[in-house]
């Protein structure tokens, strides 16, 4: 006997709905755990993407250009021309949001008192803002004012480390491609902090002409920093850039550049499968005790199906259909339950009681949670996938009576 | 009037003015000069034109001396002497001669510029300038206040702040200010510098009007036809147990230096 499938679908609803009790606690345990597969997926995806940004800013942008050898020794003499023709042309089209030419080397800068070994950005401060460099985080005195700034801009702690202040004239030593030194006092015209101590401490900008002259390099730069439009794809945009620069230059994305940065974005990946895969686990229990005992309330039902001529094939599937309508109706109530949350928090949630350890990951004090269609989806198919192999061990197990010895059980 | 001998003068402020490379700031003498005699007895004393004819005049004037160099801690102490050729305003070479598991090291200036070499390793460095601000061989002198030539003439403005009368000599104070891109921390500089233009005292000042380092000179004599501090001390104002001494021994000017002493190759194979 072959039942249609109307029939069937009809057969497991009403079987749900007997002891309803059962049902709406096993429809709720699924629904939290969809929730909180969702929530949590988006609240990491969140902190992931912060970090990520908070990342290419610090780079800054999503492709950065440099001589072949300036990765490897990021001295004045790996330096580029000032990007023209062919290369600014890319850099001016449509899929550049921002980019700036900098002059980036390893320095000495004394005060007094002290001295430290900072990297020197020789920056044109226009350029800066629009790849990334918050002015509100300048906490004393200014930015910038132009590529041709005679002073400089330092971090907060590396002021306290120098026991010096704003206003005050700081000496900063490097090397010049010849290979003599190249120093110049600059007057501390602004004071800036940063969500990471690391960068406070251990860089300084200053106008771009100030320090080409200081280096003599006339118009050369260490690298060319781009943004594109979306961090993920960033080999589009390298690619692009590749093609018209010459052979002798390295063309490289945030993720070459930062390795550690993009393997967190892979090992997020990993994790939030794992964690789906795991909270589904617990449910699982749930739902397997759930159709069990729903089968064995039932034994001398299926009993009699069975001697009524229905195929062990079409219990199984009975018994199939019966969860699948249950982690159906689960997911739509914790997928519409973890959207709903999630939107009230878009705002951001204030996360500065844990900042210092959150720092150290190199994710800052609010987080915005993030949800992803491919995440919701990965919730969805894990729960049904792995749902319907769950129900399989009650189904199989209610396809395995014997007809009359069910028949004859009490 | 001491001012009525103009040659003096000469020597005296170069003492003052090559203060950096102290093996010439010990220096203060009498000596030969042109220098005319109407910026010693002006009223109104231009400090930077004064100050540039005496570099001017420094050129082509050598030195050789020996001195021992003692530096000074809470807990111990320790001496190293030298030997130190001097030419003009941009070179010099210093050659360490005891204790003997320093013997050998030396170091070149050129210019802005400095090599050490240590026989230990057979290889001469060129001091890069992340280096700079390092000590040299231990002592209260930064590298870059040994190597530095001609900034105290060309990165400051000078003016007399005061004058005088002690022990039949007028004491001048010259107050330094750096240009605003010089490359010096400080906020000025003192030089305190006696008649004869011995160089008594250089005070370095931060950017708060709060004194730091001192350099003080003592022990006045004749050397080498000059009048030479024989002892100069550089000490931090904050920690009074660090000092570091220079004491010249002897000291000779302008003598026949060979030519190519202040080489690298020199550096490394010594021929005098």
């Amino acid at each position: 006997m072959v039942l249609p499938a109307s029939v069937m679908a009809r057969l497991a609803w009403r079987n749900l709905w007997r002891n309803y009790r059962r049902t709406l606690i096993m429809l709720l345990a699924i629904t939290v755990g969809v929730w909180a597969m969702i929530f949590m997926t988006a609240l990491l995806r969140g902190m992931v993407d912060d970090m990520v940004n908070q990342g290419i800013g610090a780079l800054p942008g999503h492709v950065q250009v440099h001589a072949l050898a300036y990765r490897d020794d990021p001295s004045i003499n790996h330096s580029l021309p000032a990007p023209q023709k062919a290369l600014l042309d890319v850099l001016n089209s449509d899929q550049v949001s921002a980019w700036s030419s900098r002059v980036k080397v390893p320095t000495m800068i004394s005060s007094e008192y002290e001295n430290r070994g900072v990297v020197l950005l020789g920056v044109d401060p226009e350029g800066e803002l629009a790849l990334g460099f918050d002015a509100s985080d300048i906490i004393e005195g200014r930015f910038l004012s132009g590529p041709d700034d005679r002073g400089i801009v330092i971090g907060r702690k590396l002021m306290q480390r120098l026991e010096t202040r704003l206003g005050k004239r700081v000496v900063v030593m490097s090397q010049s491609p010849a290979n003599t030194i190249a120093d110049r006092g600059f007057r501390i015209v602004g004071v800036f902090r940063a969500e990471l101590e690391g960068r406070e401490e251990g860089i300084v900008y200053a106008g771009r002409d100030v320090v080409q002259a200081m280096l003599g390099v006339a118009t050369s730069v260490s690298e060319i920093a781009v943004l594109g439009h979306d961090y993920r794809s960033p080999e589009v945009l390298a690619s692009s850039v590749r093609r018209v620069v010459a052979t002798d230059v390295d063309v490289s994305s945030w993720r070459e550049l930062d390795p550690y940065l993009s393997s967190m974005t892979w090992v997020m990946d990993g994790f939030v499968l794992v964690w789906m895969v795991v909270i589904f686990l617990t449910l699982s229990f749930g739902l397997v005790n759930t159709l069990m005992m729903a089968v064995f309330e039932r034994v001398r039902e299926i009993g009699l199906m069975r001697a009524l001529g229905m195929r062990p094939a079409a219990i199984v599937y009975e018994v199939l259909v019966e969860s699948m309508i249950l982690l159906t109706l689960g997911l739509l109530a914790g997928d519409l339950l973890a959207i709903s949350t999630l939107i009230p928090l878009e705002e951001g949630i204030d996360v500065s009681k844990l900042s210092q350890g959150l720092e150290m990951m190199g994710a800052s004090s609010m987080l915005y949670p993030l949800l992803q269609w491919q995440d919701l989806l990965l919730a969805n198919t894990v729960v049904i996938g792995l749902g319907l192999v769950a129900a399989l061990l009650p189904a199989l197990r209610a396809a395995q009576y014997r007809p009359v010895e069910a028949l004859r059980k009490t | 009037m001491k001012f009525s001998t103009p040659k003096v003068f000469v020597s005296g402020f170069q003492a003052t003015f090559k203060l950096r490379a102290i093996f010439l700031t010990v220096i203060c003498a009498t000596g030969l000069s042109l220098f005319p005699a109407q910026f010693a007895t002006a009223e109104i004393f231009n400090a930077s034109e004064l100050v540039r004819a005496v570099m001017e005049h420094w050129r082509g004037i050598n030195s050789y001396s020996e001195m021992t160099m003692t530096i000074h801690r809470a807990d111990w102490q320790r001496s190293i002497s030298m030997r130190v050729w001097s030419e003009g305003d941009k070179l010099s070479l210093v050659r360490v001669i005891a204790p003997k598991k320093d013997t050998g090291n030396g170091t070149l200036l050129k210019d802005n510029e400095m090599w050490t070499y240590s026989p230990k390793i057979n290889r001469i460095i060129k001091i890069p300038s992340s280096m700079m601000r390092r000590a040299w061989l231990g002592s209260d002198f930064s590298n870059k206040e040994i190597s530095k030539s001609t900034e105290i003439l060309n990165q400051y403005v000078h003016s007399l702040i005061g004058q005088t009368q002690k022990d039949g000599h007028t004491i001048y104070t010259i107050e330094a200010i750096p240009h605003e891109d010089a490359a010096i921390v400080w906020g000025k500089e003192i030089l305190i510098i006696r008649d004869d233009f011995v160089l008594l005292e250089e005070q370095y000042w931060d950017q708060d009007n709060k004194l730091v380092k001192v350099m003080q000179a003592r022990d006045i004599v004749e050397m080498g036809g000059r009048a030479v501090a024989r002892v100069l001390r550089m000490g931090k104002l904050e920690s009074p147990q660090e000092w570091t001494e220079m004491t010249v021994s002897s000291i000779q000017f302008d003598l026949e230096l060979p030519s190519g002493i202040f080489t690298l190759s020199n550096l490394r194979n010594p021929r005098q």
